[in-house]
């Protein structure tokens, strides 16, 4: 029966694309996931110790921790 | 615990830097695995694999500088030596702590662990103790460790100390704190 001839399908360089293409994704997927972890966990956290000690001041913690009775050496 | 020294800080942000690159190796395995079991085609007449040989021989090598460079500066900042204003004796006995201050008069005490049952409410479990070592804020501070008899151990982990307390050995670490507080 003469119908139309379909395409021939591809048939080799299967497992190349494959691996082309999913290698390609697993770089950029493993170096998402660490822009992620610096972006949502590293630098957060470099901030918040620069934010907490950019107007500290050491002496008015102390009177504070002498206030609430902490030390033992002078009340 | 947060940090109260500068050298806890770095070691704070080495090891943050240290777990990014073991969650980027990891996923990067996990997906490989997932893509080798899901699968069927199979490629069975490998021969010669020069390129891919050299990529994860570079790389590893590549990641491996990226975690020693910082390492390696943490490493000797440690054993960075400033002026000292005051030196502490340490030394290690079964089961005490002994603290010389030999500086300006000769104060020495032994301080031992507050067992469980003399504990006010509101005190540490096991970290209490009868006499307490007091020290200088933000004032580089000499420790030098030794033991009476055994292997001992002192650190203070949010000033990222801790050195070993060997029989006939005198081990220095330096502390410096940045704010007041128990530690």
């Amino acid at each position: 029966m003469a119908s139309e001839v379909l395409a021939k399908p591809q048939m080799r360089g299967l497992l190349a694309r494959r691996l082309r293409i999913h290698m390609v994704g697993a770089f950029l997927v493993s170096l998402g996931v660490a822009a992620l972890y610096k972006f949502a966990v590293a630098e957060p956290r470099k901030k918040a110790y620069a934010d907490f000690y950019k107007n500290y001041s050491p002496e008015k913690d102390f009177e504070e921790m002498k206030k609430a009775g902490i030390f033992r050496s002078i009340k | 615990q947060n940090a109260a020294s500068p050298i806890m800080e770095e070691l704070i942000a080495f090891h943050d830097h240290a777990l990014m690159i073991i969650f980027l190796i990891s996923s990067l395995v996990l997906y490989i695995i997932s893509l080798m079991l899901t699968t069927k085609l199979t490629h069975t007449s490998t021969m010669n694999a020069q390129e891919i040989e050299m990529i994860w021989t570079i790389l590893p090598a590549m990641i491996l500088i990226m975690i020693a460079l910082p390492s390696l500066r943490i490493l000797y900042m440690t054993d960075e030596f400033n002026k000292p204003y005051l030196t502490l004796k340490a030394i290690g006995h079964q089961w005490y702590w002994s603290y010389e201050y030999s500086d300006y008069e000769d104060l020495a005490f032994d301080s031992y662990i507050m067992p469980t049952y003399f504990l006010e409410p509101g005190e540490f479990r096991l970290l209490e103790v009868d006499n307490r070592t007091t020290l200088p804020m933000e004032a580089d501070i000499r420790v030098l460790i030794s033991s009476q008899d055994v292997l001992h151990s002192w650190a203070v982990p949010s000033l990222g100390v801790k050195t070993d307390a060997i029989p006939g050995r005198l081990n220095q670490a330096m502390v410096a704190s940045m704010r007041p507080g128990l530690y």
